[in-house]
């Protein structure tokens, strides 16, 4: 996998980085490196987004039509290209989140059974 | 799509953000900007991940199958001489194997163009003798034809030569007799016109029609539109236009090229010699029963196997033979499929095309084994890499793909080449077999089809992927930690199991190629030695046939003898004669069946033997020694009596010899008792390496042909006695038309040529596979050698002495090379039966040929493991511990 957690565990599910870059762009167009630095503030610093997965990733959200990028100035008046969402990507985004939901429901609901006291040792 | 200086500027805008922002913390900016980059991480693994993205996944694929390749091509170009070897020797299987199987194909698969599965069709021969089959005579035919209730028909065929048009433009073409029902059983449809019909076969002479083949229609008759209703000359007698065959027909009898149908009803009128000693022309070929001249074919009804059929005209046969009391015995009729059939080009082909397609398969077998030990070396000398790769991640998978790759990076040049090969090869083939026989015509049904080209690439790849794909499974099969810690011992018990196999294997198949290869340059030494038994150079070979002029027989007889009188007045010339046949002619002669004053046949003794006609000074002519009696000369005419010469092998399988048999008498076919006057040498009749057998000669004015040649010897340059030969000729009639004016070695050439062809293919393939072989026998045993260098290390410094290690390991080397020397020699013994028929003066079981190959592979072996064994011997001890 290429996104890497804090301990080197790569074993995060297949598109969930791409999942991760369309909610970050849904406040609003962000460069390549103000996403990945969204990512790891958002998550305290647990997921590190490496750009050799960032930047091949959002050519493949490009390739699918999710995300439109233009040439812009950032804050600090610095040129960086901009990704913003498209309306397909925003539909996209919404059906990732209630999969995500499903799943996460679904894990959870191994991995804590109901009635079992959740810190017995 | 993906824009690289884009995406180059996007990166370069980010590492100036990231920048920016550690300079705001307060870093420096030489180490901000080194920091974001170290950040970054690879750059341009980057851009090229985010490159494929863009890149649908096949060509993705394809692409990293073009990787391997160009690494497979960059290893293999280290190894240059190996990798074109086998490439070459691949190309030359794959070509081979192409050819000899299109006309394998040809003869045995897709015999006849233009009829459906023509293979399944079966052919009834009449059986004088196990080995001996022939025609059906005319009135067998209309029997079998009547009572058949296996086939859908059964139809009837001569071959015959004719010649088309009148007088100097008259040109011999080939044409078939047929039956009526002859198209019809085949099922040919008309282009035009229509085709024969039963009532096509009623009364001799009354059916003087003609059907054309479409060539002959496009080429001599200019496509002409309204040809229907007109006539054209065969051997002087009109026949009418009814018709012109499907374009796709030539006929039945493979190799010709038949070019006019004619009904059989019309032979008397034609004149066609065909059949048994005394020439037909009259009605005889309907009523002679011995004139066994029809093919007699049909296809089977459905549901009817070929043995149920078989057993039928088994049962026709006692039926027929039983109500006529036939003077000779031991006849009987029998089905057979098409490739055996005793007409067509298949009689004399197809016994050196399964000697050529053996030797194909095993120089292809060879290329194989060389695939198999160059993978299996380059895999273990590649143990490092192949284990790096797997620590990295790379599955095993990928890597017996990666070597796979490098089989093809052989496989394809090899089979493209191949198939180059066989393209240019089979016209160039079939083209020299026409030129042969021109002017008259052949045709091979033998066209490079897909299905062919899919066999070329089928037989390149399949043998590069089955015989690499072993090896390089074994390759794969690493253990990681063995190899790179990089001291275990090299010698994996499977591992060199594998190998030894392999180095017995590539000894075996270079014995055999050895063999054949031995057997057919001695082979080709001893035809290049042998004298024929007659003198062909200064002498010219002029074939003419006075029915083009529409000479009676009396008048042929005039014409004959003014035409001997004429050259032997020529200054220049000096001895003149003439034949019906020329010696070395390939196919063979026409046969009679003989009767022998007191000598009664046992039954089911074939007393069948070919016969040449020939004139005045005939074995003076051609040099031929006589061993007893004379010669024909002028006496023996149609007032004389009847005389024959025969020849020594005639005279010493019937008599105590040839002096016993001068004197003795002999019928030939239907015609009187005939005093044996001489016996004649054995010359070589048909073919180079034919065994002797007996011969008869007949004097040329008591038993007239109208089709003859004319042998003239001279002093001068052959060419020049050829011109003088035929103007002296042409002057006594200037409307005579020539079938062949050249000299007689250039008409001997076909059956030397067809010889000399198998054994140079033989000698080719033999010293290609051989050169290959003996490389891939030294680059295995040597590695394996070389691989125990550590193990001679050992043992010398534990006191072994240099010249004992050697020694240990040559003994080794030869263990191995024996054993498969046993088995290839082994097998080539059992195998050169089969090359038999294409080899001369030389036992297939030559002991030279197998103590040349046995020495060769033996010092090929105890070479390899010699020199690498007496390099690591040298070396310090130390250093060859240390070189693992």
């Amino acid at each position: 996998m290429t996104l890497h957690t804090r301990d080197a565990r790569p074993d995060l599910l297949p598109g969930t980085l791409d999942m991760l870059i369309l909610r970050t762009l849904q406040w609003g167009p962000q460069h390549g490196y103000a996403i990945g630095q969204t990512i790891r503030a958002q998550s305290s610093e647990v997921l590190q987004v490496e750009a050799g997965s960032l930047y091949p990733a959002l050519q493949r959200l490009s390739k699918k039509g999710w995300v439109t990028a233009k040439w812009g100035q950032t804050d600090a008046n610095q040129r960086a290209k901009f990704y913003r969402l498209t309306i397909e990507g925003k539909q996209q985004l919404l059906r990732e989140q209630s999969r995500w939901t499903e799943l996460v429901d679904a894990i959870a609901r191994i991995m804590t059974p109901a009635g079992e006291p959740e810190t017995e040792r | 799509m993906f824009d690289e200086d884009d995406f180059q500027e996007e990166i370069r805008a980010h590492l100036e953000i990231a920048a920016a922002e550690r300079e705001a913390d307060g870093a420096d900016p030489r180490s901000a900007r080194l920091s974001s980059l170290k950040d970054f991480g690879n750059v341009s693994l980057t851009a090229e991940a985010a490159r494929r993205v863009w890149i649908p996944r096949w060509i993705d694929a394809v692409l990293d199958q073009l990787r391997d390749a160009r690494y497979a091509v960059r290893t293999l170009a280290k190894n240059p001489v190996f990798s074109l070897a086998v490439i070459a020797v691949l190309a030359l299987g794959v070509g081979a194997n192409t050819m000899v199987f299109t006309m394998l194909k040809s003869m045995a698969l897709a015999p006849l163009s233009g009829i459906a599965s023509s293979a399944q069709l079966g052919v009834v021969v009449n059986a004088a003798s196990r080995t001996r089959t022939g025609g059906l005579s005319y009135h067998d035919y209309q029997f079998v034809r009547d009572h058949d209730r296996a086939f859908n028909g059964l139809a009837a065929s001569g071959l015959t030569s004719a010649n088309f048009g009148r007088g100097r433009g008259a040109r011999p073409m080939y044409c078939e007799l047929v039956s009526g029902n002859y198209f019809q059983v085949l099922g040919i449809r008309a282009e035009r016109g229509r085709t024969f019909l039963p009532s096509d076969e009623i009364a001799p002479g009354r059916h003087p029609y003609a059907v054309l083949n479409d060539g002959f229609w496009r080429r001599d008759l200019a496509a002409d539109p309204d040809i229907l209703g007109k006539t054209i000359d065969i051997n002087n007698f009109p026949l009418t236009i009814v018709g012109v065959a499907d374009p796709s027909f030539h006929g039945t009898i493979v190799g010709y090229d038949t070019e006019v149908f004619v009904p059989l009803m019309m032979a008397p009128q034609l004149g066609v010699n065909v059949g048994s000693l005394e020439h037909t022309t009259t009605s005889d070929i309907f009523a002679d029963r011995g004139a066994g001249v029809f093919d007699v074919l049909g296809r089977l009804r459905p549901g009817v196997t070929f043995a149920n059929a078989g057993a039928q005209v088994d049962a026709l046969s006692i039926a027929l033979f039983q109500d006529a009391a036939l003077a000779d015995v031991g006849q009987h009729l029998r089905l057979v499929h098409i490739w055996e059939s005793p007409f067509g080009g298949q009689t004399f082909l197809l016994p050196g095309l399964l000697v050529l397609g053996a030797m194909g398969l095993l120089v292809l077998g060879i290329a194989c084994a060389n695939i198999a030990g160059l993978v299996l070396v380059r895999g273990i000398s590649r143990r490092g890499e192949l284990a790096v790769r797997l620590a990295l991640g790379a599955t095993r998978a990928r890597i017996v793909r990666l070597l796979v790759v490098e089989n093809l990076v052989l496989a394809i040049p090899g089979a493209v080449l191949g198939m180059v090969l066989a393209s240019y090869g089979l016209p160039l083939l079939v083209r020299s077999a026409e030129a042969m026989a021109a002017p008259q015509r052949l045709f091979f049904n033998v066209p490079l089809d897909r299905s062919l080209m899919a066999f070329a690439a089928f037989v390149a790849l399949g043998s590069a992927l089955a015989f690499g794909f072993v090896p390089a499974l074994q390759s794969s099969r690493v253990d990681l930690v063995e190899a790179i810690n990089e001291d275990a011992s090299p010698r994996g018990a499977s591992r060199g199991r594998l190998r030894a196999w392999l180095v017995v294997a590539q000894v075996a198949v270079s014995s055999i190629l050895l063999v054949g290869a031995g057997l057919a340059t001695r082979s080709v030494d001893a035809a290049r030695r042998i004298y024929p038994g007659f003198d062909a150079g200064h002498t010219t070979a002029i074939e003419i046939d006075v029915r083009s002029n529409g000479y009676s027989d009396a008048r042929g007889r005039v014409f004959y003898r003014r035409l001997l009188d004429a050259l032997r007045g020529e200054t220049g010339i000096e001895s003149v004669t003439l034949a019906s046949t020329t010696p070395l002619n390939l196919v063979g002669t026409r046969e009679a069946r003989v009767a022998i004053d007191g000598y009664a046949p046992r039954r089911d003794e074939d007393l069948s033997f070919q016969v040449n006609t020939i004139g005045p000074d005939y074995f003076r002519t051609l040099r031929i020694p006589l061993a007893a009696g004379r010669g024909f000369d002028d006496r023996d005419d149609e007032n004389g009596r009847p005389v024959v010469v025969i020849n020594r092998t005639f005279a010493e399988r019937f008599w105590s010899g040839a002096a016993a048999a001068v004197g003795q008498r002999v019928k030939v076919g239907a015609g009187d008792w005939r005093t044996v006057v001489g016996v004649a040498s054995d010359v070589k009749y048909s073919q180079v390496n034919e065994a002797p057998m007996p011969f008869i000669y007949m004097p040329f004015f008591q038993s007239y042909r109208a089709n003859m040649i004319v042998h003239a010897r001279g002093a001068a340059p052959v060419n020049v006695v050829v011109d003088q030969a035929r103007e002296r000729i042409a002057a006594i009639d200037p409307d005579l038309a020539f079938i062949h004016a050249r000299p007689l070695d250039e008409a001997t050439r076909g059956a030397t040529v067809l010889f000399e062809f198998l054994s140079t293919m033989l000698l080719a393939f033999g010293t290609a596979g051989m050169v290959l072989a003996g490389m891939g026998t030294y680059g295995l045993v040597s590695y394996a050698a070389r691989q125990s260098t550590h193990e001679i290390g050992i043992r010398m410094a534990l006191g072994a002495s240099a010249a004992s290690v050697v020694r240990a390991f040559v003994a080794r080397g030869l263990r191995l090379g024996a054993v498969g020397a046993a088995i290839g020699l082994f097998v080539a013994f059992a195998g050169a039966r089969l090359l038999q028929g294409s080899l001369f003066g030389v036992s297939p079981a030559d002991t030279v040929s197998y103590a040349r190959a046995l020495a060769i592979v033996i010092g090929g072996v105890a070479l390899a493991t010699l020199v690498p064994a007496w390099r690591a011997a040298r070396t310090n001890p130390l250093r060859a511990l240390r070189h693992q």
